[in-house]
Order: structure tokens, then sequence, then C-alpha cells
């Protein structure tokens, strides 16, 4: 399929999708109630995928280097995980956890 | 229309959403960056930041078309990512019950990670539902605009940045600032550290489907443990 149309059409189905999920109990399933169990399972959905997502942006390729090495964004995020437990903003996460990278970054 | 930009409830969600704002400023510039990246043209990017609004999904998106992934196994790995808002709807839903329709419609498509953490705390400090929805309204349409913004100026101008600054280091930050506040109970940690761990035991499966079947282990898991604790402490 032609380069465009596929990203078009990942645009509009994934956006449809997502638009459906944020709607669905608010006015679709208004009057129905969530079964225990996928009211159950749906609380450890962000937890879950959302680390799924990013421990790789944050290890970075496996194949490059040393695995055993000191990773500076490793430690980095985990500073910035710290911050975001007891502060709860995403504005002090970032910005600690931007600062932290540069200085691990210069002083190894 | 007028009246409503002159609703101090509006105001006031737009104005406490810009902090949040400068924090998603490096977020909005990678995710227009990664659309230029997969060779999308302005208009596709665009459309990108304005119908999906989800950044999380557009990094996602965009690195799979890079990486010649097919449209069924993008669009299935978005939305199990995107499961996540059906609970945000489920949690918001009560509040926003009294509302019209058109109301709803549009406070659903603004529902963001961002926006449900402001609207939740909103909603649960008064009981005023119309003062809540506007200010849901107005803190939505801040991170609406930021990131339409932020999306087109990482576009266009997203080489400019130097690569020292290691700037795509602010996305995974974004998504620690989400996930660390929720650990604070042990189903969920393992559902966490589940999914971590599998997504790069997995690492060798194509197309990126690791982060699919990881974060799908991981849900199970965290409900496992969840369903075992009730049953402990009800003993």
């Amino acid at each position: 399929m032609d380069a465009t149309l596929k990203l078009w059409v990942v645009i509009f189905v994934v956006g449809l999708l997502n638009y459906l999920s944020r709607l669905s109990f608010i006015a679709v399933f208004a009057r129905r109630r969530m079964p225990p169990l996928l009211g159950r399972a749906l609380k450890y959905v962000p937890a879950a995928m959302l680390t799924a997502l990013t421990l790789p942006m944050i290890l970075g390729d496996p194949a490059a280097g040393n695995p055993m090495a000191f990773n500076p964004r490793l430690a980095a995020a985990a500073i910035a995980g710290a911050v975001a437990f007891f502060t709860r903003s995403s504005l002090w996460t970032i910005g600690t956890g931007m600062a932290a990278l540069w200085l691990l970054q210069v002083v190894s | 229309m007028r009246r409503l930009l002159a609703s101090t409830d509006f105001r006031a969600g737009f104005v406490e959403m810009l902090p949040a704002c400068i924090g998603l400023v490096p977020f909005g510039l990678v995710c227009g960056v990664g659309a230029s990246a997969a060779g999308a043209s302005w208009l596709a990017a665009l459309g990108m930041s304005a119908v999906i609004f989800s950044g999380a999904a557009q990094i996602l998106a965009g690195q799979m078309l890079a990486g010649g992934a097919p449209i069924a196994v993008i669009v299935l790995t978005c939305f199990v990512l995107g499961l996540r808002f059906l609970m945000y709807s489920a949690a918001m839903a009560p509040y926003l019950k009294a509302l019209p329709a058109r109301w709803q419609q549009a406070l659903a498509f603004l529902l963001t990670d961002q926006a449900f953490a402001a609207a939740i705390r909103r909603f649960n400090a008064s009981d005023d539902p119309r003062g809540g929805a506007q200010h849901f309204l107005g803190s939505g349409m801040a991170l609406y605009l930021c990131w339409q913004l932020t999306n087109m100026i990482g576009f266009f101008a997203g080489n400019v940045i130097p690569a020292a600054w290691s700037l795509e280091f602010a996305v995974p930050l974004c998504f620690v600032a989400l996930v660390a506040p929720l650990l604070r109970e042990a189903p969920t940690v393992l559902a966490a550290v589940v999914a971590g761990v599998a997504v790069i035991a997995l690492g060798g499966l194509p197309m990126k489907l690791n982060l699919i079947v990881a974060g799908v282990i991981g849900i199970v898991a965290g409900t496992l443990a969840d369903i075992a604790r009730e049953r402990w402490t009800r003993r």
C-alpha cells in the first residue's frame, strides 16, 4: 500500500478507536456498570502498558555496547521516578530527569 | 461561547494546566520530529497530533510505520495502549452524567492522561458538576492547543535542536511522571515490574510485538495479584 495512504488510515483508525475508548463509559455505556473483572484489569493498564513502552526507550538498543556498563539514562530515569513518586509533578519530574542526564553525561 | 470563555472555572482550568503544558513541550517537539522521521507531510503530522491526540500512540505509530509494521499490528498495539482511556472514561462518567450529550462528547475528546489527573482532582475537591466540566474544558483546551503548536514546531524545526541536548529523553520522562506516582500498591508495582521484565525478555519479537505481549502479561499479573490480595484480606 502507498505509504501516504497507510499513514492516513493509521491516523483515522487509531484516532477513532482512541475516541471511542475515551467516550465509552461517559456516553455509550453510560447506563451500564462496568463488569467487575474488567474494572479490576483496567486499573493495571497504565502501569503495565506505559512501563512496557518506556523501559526500552530508557535502556536503548540492547545490541549496542556492554549491557552491564553504567547507563546514565537509567540512572537519570530512576532519579526522575523518585521525584515523580514524591511530588506527582510532571514539570519537576521532567526538569530533574533532564538535568540529571546532562550532569551524568558530562561526568561519565 | 463568549460566556464560557469568560467563566472563572474555564479560565482557572486553562491557567492551572499551563505548568503541565510547559512540561509537555519537549514531548510535543519529539512527536513532531518523530512524524517527520516517519515520512509524514506537515498535514499528516498535524493529523496525528490533532486526530490521535495521544503522545504515546503517536510515538509508537510513528516508530512502527518507520519499521514497516502492517496496519493491523499498529492499530492493535495502539488500541491496547489506549485501553487506559476506558478506565479514565469510567472514572469520569459519574461526574459528567448530568451534562448534555454535546458536552460529554467534547470532554471525551479531550480526555488525556494529564487532563484526567487534573479533572479528577478538581471533581474530588468540589461537587459542582457544571463548574467542574468548564474547568475540564479549560484544561483540556490548554493541552490541545499546546500539543498542536509544539508538534508543528517539532515537525518544522526539530532538526535545529542539538542532538547533545538529548531532547528525546523527555519522552520516557513524561511516562515516568505518569507511572511512578501510581506505584503505591503491591499489585500495581507487580504489573509494572512484570511488564518491564517481559518487554526486555521478549525484545527479539518482530514488529514491536513484545510491547503488547508484555503489557498484557503485566495487566494479567496485576489483576491476579489484586484478586489474591482480596482473598487474603477477607480471611
